[in-house]
């Protein structure tokens, strides 16, 4: 063991500026893998959030609809009043955990407040905007139940389900991440040739002490194992770096400034974090003892 | 001891095999000098005895192992078996010589009780008691030559292989390792010894096996060059 030991030790002055290299881009690489897999914890964590909270807009018609879905310009009470008496009915209140009717004045409030400073909010009077009925489902996947009640019905001009511009987003953050975690399978391929390359340099700086290794009979157990171990030692440099840097990411950043700013929205956490950092860790190990491994055994042919 | 029966061994990418249906039979104790030209095979033959290459046909036993099917993690095994010395000496320039020859125990696992008993009387044996602690730059070639012998032999080998280990020494240097490697072949250990040198060979009087082309031309027991 104590032989094995000042292997590596001399096998890391030897070519430090490789096991360098192998450490930053293995502490990159991995810095990126666990950027991505925050990013999706993120995405999950935000879909529960907001599709809890997501409603569904019946849209009645107003002076300014189009007038082929409402061909009676403004919805009148008596179509309101047979849209919320459907809403009462039995069949659709099992599904529905509460409603709420916006009209005009309501409507033009909140898009005041929505698009305060807006150039907008000087043009749009209170009639242009729709009376609404804000559904909230208990289960907010079955929105289709609301959509298929309503949408035809005289008066309604739109059914809208508020998920799906949440899955834009989403959809954009979901990119955002598999782009991420693109580049970081480019750079762990690139990290895994470089501990291979850097292997193979130790193993040809000590050729002579392996040559006579070999002839003496030292197991191949014994003559691999530096060289494994010296990949491994460097990548769990690299990737226990890589760590530190996503808790940092997570403190300083995600906690620190983003949550600062958005107080309404929930974000990933240090014990989201703590995931994330054996994973990490665990990755850079199994990779460079794969790399490592495969490249001692092409070069040292018994 | 060494079993060599009808073995033919052909390099990639050269017409003529290096060895051509050769066998040889070498039996405990012996001493047996290999000769001939360059690229007659001894080289070879000694590598396919050293499981350092499998030959294209035929079998090959050594110590009672058939290097031929022998799986690749026994290897190492059937080498600490035997002694090897070459012309080069093969010694690490940065160790001393007490820790060249510690090298090759521990990295097979030796203990250091052990380690540190064998290398003095191994020392004694080849005559270096007193420079232990010198570096291999600091010796003569026949010196050298001691350290790469007490390496090969400190594990008590049943078989001493040999490839040209005179043949970067002056003829006096020469004689004195010979008449280390005589001894250590009364001692018990089988010794094959690939040389050029003429005046060894002449002068030992043992048995001579002759290589040309890559076949043997002649085995003679008693033997000149």
């Amino acid at each position: 063991m104590k032989f094995v030991f000042s292997e590596i030790a001399q096998g890391f002055r030897r070519n430090l500026s490789m096991v360098v290299s192998v450490v930053l881009v293995t502490f990159i690489s991995l810095t990126f893998v666990g950027t991505a897999s925050l990013l999706q914890m993120q995405i999950g964590q935000m879909k529960n959030y907001w599709y809890d909270r997501a409603q569904v807009a019946v849209y009645m018609c107003s002076d300014v609809s189009a007038a082929d879905v409402c061909p009676q310009g403004e919805a009148s009470e008596d179509l309101k009043a047979s849209v919320q008496d459907k809403l009462e009915s039995s069949t659709l209140s099992e599904y529905i955990d509460k409603y709420y009717f916006e009209n005009h004045d309501q409507a033009y409030q909140t898009f005041q407040a929505q698009f305060e400073g807006n150039a907008v909010a000087k043009y749009v009077t209170a009639n242009q905007l729709n009376e609404t009925f804000w559904v909230k489902l208990k289960d907010s996947t079955q929105s289709q139940i609301i959509t298929e009640s309503f949408t035809g019905v005289a008066g309604v001009e739109e059914v809208r389900d508020q998920r799906s511009y949440l899955d834009q987003i989403f959809s954009i953050l979901n990119a955002a991440s598999l782009a991420a975690i693109g580049i970081a399978t480019l750079m762990l391929f690139s990290a895994a040739l470089l501990i291979s390359t850097t292997i193979r340099l130790s193993a040809f700086s000590r050729r002579r002490e392996l040559g006579i290794m070999r002839l003496v009979g030292a197991s191949n157990f014994y003559i691999q194992l530096p060289f494994i171990l010296e990949g491994v030692l460097a990548a769990t440099i690299g990737s226990v770096l890589a760590g530190g840097a996503v808790l940092a990411i997570v403190q300083f950043f995600v906690q620190g400034y983003l949550a600062e700013r958005l107080p309404f929205t929930s974000f990933v956490g240090l014990t989201d974090g703590l995931l994330v950092v054996p994973m990490l860790i665990a990755a850079g190990i199994v990779l460079a003892a794969l790399a490592s491994g495969l490249a001692i055994r092409r070069y040292l042919r018994i | 001891m060494i079993s060599i029966s009808n073995v033919s061994k052909q390099y990639k990418g050269s017409a003529k095999p290096a060895l051509n249906n050769v066998s040889l039979e070498v039996e405990k104790g012996d001493f047996v000098f290999l000769v001939g030209a360059s690229g007659s095979g001894k080289s070879s033959l000694m590598r396919l005895m050293l499981r350092e290459d499998v030959p294209t046909k035929g079998s090959v036993h050594v110590l009672g192992e058939n290097l031929v099917g022998i799986p690749s993690r026994r290897v190492p095994f059937f080498r600490r078996r035997l002694g090897v010395v070459f012309q080069d000496f093969r010694l690490l320039p940065n160790k001393t010589v007490a820790q060249n020859v510690a090298f090759s125990l521990e990295v097979i696992g030796k203990s250091q009780g052990f380690i540190q008993e064998a290398i003095p009387e191994v020392l004694r044996l080849v005559g270096l008691d007193g420079k232990a602690d010198r570096l291999p730059s600091e010796l003569s070639g026949g010196e050298q030559q001691r350290v790469a012998l007490a390496r090969a032999i400190v594990n008590k080998p049943a078989l001493l292989l040999a490839d040209e280990p005179t043949g970067n020494l002056d003829p006096s240097t020469s004689q004195d390792i010979m008449a280390l490697i005589e001894r250590i072949n009364l001692a018990g250990t089988t010794v094959i010894m690939a040389t050029h040198d003429r005046g060894i060979v002449d002068r030992l009087k043992k048995r001579v096996v002759e290589l040309k082309d890559g076949e043997i031309i002649r085995d003679q027991v008693g033997g000149s060059y």
